[in-house]
């Protein structure tokens, strides 16, 4: 059997000291399987973020453990988890943070460079995933010049160009209307689902939390509780 | 990546100008004034340098460089020649006059009177003409800005008169005399013909210049003239020496230091902050990066990119305007010493390139260090 895609056992993060101090994660257990949509809900300030932050490494935790595809973060060499990012995590940020410098294909082509790919490879790479994504008339043009749904779906592309096992979204239809997010949240589950690799949402959007196979939902630094919203459908 | 760096660079039009700009302009003025000062410390010494063959130079005690000689006495010479390590000594006579052209233009000329038999004291080329062209009396060779002094706009060719006081003398060359002090041209002939314009004064030797012996110990050479004379016995090199400190404790060279510091702090702090501003307002684009798994050794690499990237830009605009203006200033013959010695263009890039490297690093590593999950909460 596969291990989980991601597991955290006991996650505490605290930032600052003293009176300052603030505990933001207050002992986190939470796992996501392969081959499905978790979703982290909550209110504003529960921990989502800081969460995530720690999940993909950029963040270390105060106490506690994160694995990803069964490998422990914290025992890992720093150089090993910039590796794992590059190679195994895709992410999605709510304000899309494309470079505006950069032409469509070139911002979709950029976990690729990084990863020391040939510029040209790479270009064809991106231009491959933006044609599967409907964006494949944009390739040259500036970011700047897309709407909000198309700049999503630009990084949707940027995301999963590099085929990884993990996608972290951050809030990704919060800046798109009803209907674009939707769009966005199809692309997604079309393709980013697959037996091997994780979909890992933060949202608290419950216009989009159907798409979802399991929502961790949170509150002050804790997971409440775990909805599971197919399974009686699937049942 | 470091393309994409670069990209983002270019793109930014505004600040990437601003920057350019900024260590344009720095070069340029260090440069700008690095190279006159330059220039005025090369004709400090021009004349003494000129005289190839005469390491020992003896003066009046009063003398603090060449431009301002007292004639020494005469009878001095053979004093000199007696002493034990003096291979041989000649006479070297310097006079301030002024000149009058056949087409009527007066203008102040520096006569240098050498040995006519040995003819020590001369430059060590001829641009134009032979240096036995100027042994009969009544002769004399002119330098190329002196020319262009005397005889403004005219071709060059020989002979040509000119007159000082009431004697007539005949242009027979060209000497490739550097650019003095003075910026006055340079007239070489034999001292019987520069004793005929020395009217003012009867004395017949500003200068006696010599050699050494194989062999001998220079300083105590010098020593044993000084006792014997009680005049000031020099290398070149020392020579050259006291006319620099001489020079210098005038305070000319401190305003030029001065202008070189400021254009130095202009130019790295507008570099500095404009670049600091660029690099803060693409953070959470380099955060980006990070979080996508470029290095911190890459990223920094991309920001010191661009930062050398603005540093070679302005420093190759700073060098070419320098370089254009010093060609200009060469071509006015009062100005014609002014040059950009390779030594001082290399010089300044290299400093402000150090400082503004320095500021980047700094700039660079902050961003390096930055905590990557901002990407997140912006």
């Amino acid at each position: 059997m596969n291990p989980p895609a991601v597991h955290c056992h006991q996650i505490h993060r605290h930032f600052g000291n003293g009176d300052t101090r603030v505990h933001v994660l207050r002992g986190i257990d939470f796992t996501a399987a392969s081959g499905q949509i978790t979703f982290l809900a909550g209110p504003s300030g529960c921990g989502k973020t800081t969460l995530i932050s720690v999940i993909a490494g950029l963040l270390q935790p105060s106490s506690g453990s994160v694995s990803l595809f069964g490998r422990d973060l914290a025992s890992m060499p720093p150089d090993d988890a910039v590796r794992l990012r590059r190679k195994d995590i895709g992410f999605v940020f709510q304000q899309y943070h494309l470079i505006p410098a950069l032409s469509v294909a070139e911002n979709v082509a950029v976990p690729l460079l990084a990863a020391s790919m040939k510029r040209r490879d790479a270009l064809e790479q991106a231009s491959a995933i933006l044609d599967k994504l409907g964006l494949g008339d944009r390739l040259h043009q500036p970011p700047a010049r897309l709407s909000g749904g198309q700049q999503q779906r630009v990084a949707l592309a940027r995301a999963l160009v590099h085929q990884p096992r993990l996608v972290i979204c951050d809030e990704p239809t919060a800046a798109l209307d009803h209907e674009t997010g939707h769009r966005v949240m199809e692309l997604l589950a079309a393709s980013a689902v697959h037996p091997d690799r994780a979909v890992l949402v933060v949202s608290h959007d419950n216009r989009i939390f159907h798409f979802a196979d399991a929502i961790a939902h949170m509150d002050d630094g804790i997971i409440t509780h775990i909805d599971h919203p197919n399974a009686t459908t699937t049942a | 990546m470091i393309r994409i760096a670069l990209t983002m660079l270019r793109t930014d039009r505004a600040k990437c100008t601003a920057m350019i700009l900024a260590v344009t302009f720095s070069v340029f003025l260090m440069q700008n004034q690095c190279a006159i000062l330059a220039s005025l410390y090369r004709m400090m010494t021009a004349q003494i340098d000129d005289v190839t063959d005469a390491p020992l130079w003896v003066m009046e005690p009063d003398t603090r460089c060449f431009e301002q000689a007292k004639p020494v006495k005469d009878g001095t010479l053979e004093r000199v020649r007696s002493r034990s390590g003096v291979a041989w000594a000649v006479p070297l006579l310097k006079i301030d006059t002024m000149a009058r052209s056949d087409s009527g233009l007066l203008c102040t000329v520096t006569v240098m009177g050498v040995d006519e038999a040995s003819m020590v004291g001369l430059p060590s080329r001829f641009r134009i003409g032979q240096p036995e062209a100027i042994r009969p009396a009544g002769t004399c060779a002119v330098d190329p800005g002196g020319y262009a002094q005397l005889f403004p706009g005219e071709p060059v060719h020989f002979p040509r008169r000119i007159r000082i006081l009431d004697e007539s003398l005949v242009l027979t060359g060209m000497t490739e005399a550097s650019a003095p002090f003075t910026g006055f041209p340079i007239l070489h002939c034999s001292r019987v013909t520069a004793l005929r314009l020395n009217k003012a004064e009867n004395r017949t030797a500003t200068f006696i210049i010599g050699d050494f012996t194989p062999g001998a110990n220079r300083a105590a050479v010098c020593e044993s003239i000084t006792a014997a004379t009680g005049l000031s016995a020099m290398d070149r090199a020392g020579f050259g020496e006291m006319a620099r400190r001489f020079y210098n404790s005038q305070g000319v060279p401190r305003l030029f230091w001065i202008t070189i510091a400021i254009g130095l702090l202009t130019g790295t702090a507008i570099t500095a902050q404009t670049f600091s501003m660029f690099v803060r307002e693409h953070t959470t684009q380099l955060a980006v990066c990070r979080v996508m798994g470029v290095t911190r050794a890459r990223i920094i690499a991309m920001v010191l990119c661009q930062g050398l990237f603005v540093l070679s830009i302005g420093c190759a605009f700073g060098t070419g305007l320098t370089a254009i203006t010093t060609h200009a200033a060469a071509s006015e013959p009062f100005l014609r010493g002014i040059v950009l010695p390779p030594q001082v263009a290399a010089g300044t890039c290299a400093a402000l390139a150090a400082i503004t490297i320095a500021a980047v690093t700094i700039m660079a590593r902050r961003v390096a260090l930055m905590d990557p999950a901002i990407v997140f909460r912006s």
